[in-house]
């Protein structure tokens, strides 16, 4: 399958052509035509404003009407037929500064803000975070995103695993710059809310305080809907409170950011299940004329083992995790089994460890390596001494007296890999063995609880158990109910509901006031051109990734207290230097192949602009190569390589890393500044045997043109005709 | 990784086809890496970040 074509760029591309090659030749045919041209390089680059579609379909259609003949006619109707079929993709263009095809050269997202779910323009706040901007950089950053700070703290951050910098040595620490800066922007009293629009008369019912339905929340209540939110639960945050353990994500940080929810009027009705206290007939008298369902994935998988449930003291992680998250501090016995190898069963784990299990054991089929869970979380379990029993499959769950005493297990062994690439775990026989256990917690995976949706006959469900969703518009198979977050994903992440919170409430806008919903993903937004922060060649190669400060182990074995402490200040702002800024350098590799097989100089190591390939990079290789004749940076279609003239230095930098500076030298006559001597070697080097050196000093080209005139008609007697 | 073919799977919705092709990255492996069935976590090349069934995914050689 090609590559699809930007319409925008296309359409550029054929009139530029149109015009050149002379087809247009009454003169006010052509003016127009180009005045149009030039109006689609202004959406092209980033220059467009609302008026410019108006404008190009009023020309259009006059050169189509009234054209004096039929060339002029026939561009006419092209450029017509393109702005009416493509007029979606011309406004996206202009409304989010972004051409998603990649065809408009100063419209390419980041592959960053292309990764993140949320769709936010990572670069623009990391730079602002480098300037010392944390409060705008959330402003920024709450466009997209109601929940910086919770992101910046337990985000799965897609966006590092695309970071260009990650080609040179580490990716960019994304998260704990964004929660640095929220929690900073919030304790200088700037993390504000942006300007509501003015009420709307229509109501929005949300199902779910998670970060989907909060999200909904927020920018449905910025676009004046008035929002109310249900949950079951006594809190709101849904996952992010009752799933994730404080010592990651500290109460208060999701209890600030959901009052800035609520302080735009959304209204919470905790503790009131759907389906039981009260239905969907109740809710739609009441004058919701939407509805969002984002009831998350709270729901365990069973383990399948004799003795599951025959015990109180064998429950499911999520329901252990949502307990203690509730408030139950109570020791769950002093010797402890998790069943599972992801995230939640080591969530479980150190939990345990933290309310004085001695001691806590993860049981695994696999190996260690084969664990799904992150493995920092692992690492960081390892240091508060959670036991791991791998290789090892639970059959059988024994107790006396209402109590479990222990678990009998097996021993594994992976076998042959199966079609899919993965070695199964096979039993071992006579491998039988027991664990001495008070409580067993079943870490096995999570799915959607539909209860209290039976009533809804007509709401589809899929085959994995989530709410049949289209992607595009967010709408179930129920007109006006709509889904998002774990719901219709399964177990997910936070910055995905987030992601889906924002696309429902955008479908859900469409829907209640009549507009037709997409039929693309959405488009990221680039939301500024932050200015790049000046950094030497040699800084930005030797700058390292800041390693995050922890909590001591001892206090990590005995408190809820946070384990990550947050960088200092100074690192935070060191490290938003690394950023290579590519919302502006595109890494098209143009500059690198001019200066190596135009010039001849190959100034410039840039071997991460090459995805497939990569090679060696140091930006202080062009300091010792680099002639600084600027042919890069004209050629550059960005504007990420700029020369300029500082004082009595040329300095050429790439999106603010200073790649070379050099003197400059003046005009022996005039005094005009005309370039390096590395550049006038390089140009005599050049012309060395085709055109004599002029014995004088250092001209610019005028004076030596000048002084060449001058020589020329002295030595050279004018010819006369007669 | 790269999107080989186009899913079987329901989960599968027609705006889809257009990333039969393309490559990415696996940018949240931890959820679901032992589970075939899963719908997994992708960062395509230049498309953002989906949710695919992975029975059209396979990982490119080195």
């Amino acid at each position: 399958m090609g590559k699809p074509v930007c319409p925008v760029a296309d359409t550029i591309e054929r009139l530029d052509e149109i015009i050149s090659n002379g087809h247009l030749k009454h003169a006010r045919c052509r003016q127009r035509a180009e005045e149009i041209l030039k109006l689609m390089e202004d959406v092209a680059s980033g220059r467009g404003g609302s008026e410019h579609i108006p404008a190009m379909e009023a020309l259009a259609s006059t050169l189509q009407k009234e054209g004096p003949d039929a060339p002029c006619k026939k561009t006419g109707a092209m450029l017509v037929s393109v702005l009416e079929e493509h007029r979606e993709v011309f406004k996206s263009h202009l409304d989010t500064q972004i051409c998603p095809v990649t065809d408009c050269a100063r419209l390419i997202p980041s592959p960053c803000q292309m990764a993140c779910p949320a769709g936010i323009d990572v670069p623009s706040y990391v730079t602002l975070i480098g300037q010392g901007h944390d409060a705008e950089a959330i402003a920024l950053i709450r466009k997209d995103n109601p929940f910086p700070w919770v992101c910046g703290l337990i985000c799965t951050n897609p966006c590092e695993f695309m970071c260009v910098r990650g080609r040179i040595d580490k990716p960019i620490s994304i998260k704990y710059l964004k929660g640095f800066a929220a929690e900073r922007a919030m304790s200088d009293g700037l993390y504000r809310n942006p300007e509501k629009a003015p009420p709307k008369n229509q109501k929005v019912c949300i199902i779910g305080a998670g970060p989907a339905g909060m999200t909904a929340a927020f920018f449905l209540a910025l676009k004046g809907y008035g929002v109310t939110v249900l949950d079951a639960l006594p809190v709101a945050g849904g996952m992010m409170m009752v799933g994730i353990p404080r010592y990651r994500l500290p109460r208060e940080v999701i209890d600030r950011e959901v009052a800035m929810i609520e302080e735009l009027g959304v209204e919470f009705r905790l503790n009131t299940r759907f389906g039981k206290d009260v239905d969907f007939d109740q809710l739609t008298s009441e004058g919701f004329e939407a509805f969002l369902i984002a009831i998350g994935a709270h729901d365990s998988h069973k383990i399948g083992i004799q003795g599951e449930d025959r015990y109180p003291q064998v429950i499911d992680a999520i329901s252990y995790l949502r307990r203690v998250s509730l408030g139950d501090r109570r020791k769950p016995g002093n010797r402890v089994a998790i069943l599972g190898g992801g995230n939640t069963a080591i969530d479980a784990a150190r939990t345990s460890l933290r309310l004085g299990c001695e001691e806590v054991t993860i049981i695994y089929r696999r190996s260690r390596s084969d664990m799904p869970a992150n493995e920092e979380e692992v690492e960081q379990a390892e240091e508060e001494r959670v036991r791991f029993s791998f290789l090892t499959v639970p059959v059988e769950i024994k107790g006396q007296n209402g109590k479990v005493t222990s678990l009998r297990c097996v021993r594994t062994e992976l076998g042959p890999e199966d079609e899919s690439g993965r070695r199964r775990p096979v039993p071992i026989e006579g491998s039988d063995f027991e664990f001495q256990v008070d409580a067993v917690f079943s870490a096995i995976g999570q799915r959607v609880d539909p209860t209290g949706f039976e009533t809804l006959k007509t709401l589809e469900w899929t085959r994995r158990g989530a709410i049949k969703t289209d992607a595009m518009s967010m709408e179930t198979s129920m007109p006006g109910v709509f889904s998002a977050g774990d719901a219709v994903l399964g177990p997910a992440t936070v910055v995905e509901a987030i992601g889906g919170g924002k696309r429902a409430a955008d479908a859900i806008d469409r829907y209640l006031s009549g507009i037709p919903q997409p039929k693309m993903p959405p488009v990221p937004v680039r939301r500024d051109r932050v200015e790049f922060l000046e950094v030497p060649a040699s800084t930005k190669m030797t700058l390292q990734r800041p390693q995050m400060p922890m909590l001591n182990d001892e206090r990590r074995r005995v408190t809820f207290q946070q384990v990550e402490l947050g960088y200092s200040e100074n690192a935070v702002r060191e490290e938003a230097r690394r950023c290579l800024r590519c919302d502006v350098c595109v890494r098209c590799g143009a500059c690198v192949d001019l200066c190596r097989n135009k010039m001849g100089i190959d100034a410039l190591k840039l071997g991460y602009l090459n995805f497939d390939h990569q090679e060696h990079t140091d930006f202080r290789v062009t300091a010792e190569r680099c002639i600084l004749c600027g042919a890069c940076a004209a050629n550059c279609p960005t504007q990420a390589i700029r020369l300029a003239d500082v004082g009595q230095d040329r300095i050429l930098s790439l999106c603010g890393t200073v790649l070379n500076r050099l003197k400059v030298e003046r005009c022996e006559v005039c005094g005009r500044v005309i370039g390096p001597e590395r550049y006038h070697d390089y140009i005599a080097k050049r012309i060395q045997g085709t055109s004599p050196r002029l014995k004088k000093g250092l001209l610019c080209l005028d004076c030596a043109r000048e002084t060449g005139a001058r020589r020329h008609t002295e030595i050279t007697p004018p010819k006369l005709t007669v | 990784m790269e999107v080989y073919r186009k899913s079987q799977d329901d989960d599968w919705q027609a705006h889809m086809d257009r990333y039969v092709g393309l490559h990415g990255i696996v940018t949240d492996p931890d959820m679901v890496k032992n589970d075939p069935e899963a719908l997994i976590e992708v960062t395509l090349d230049g498309e953002g970040t989906h949710r695919l069934p992975q029975d059209c995914l396979r990982p490119l050689k080195d």
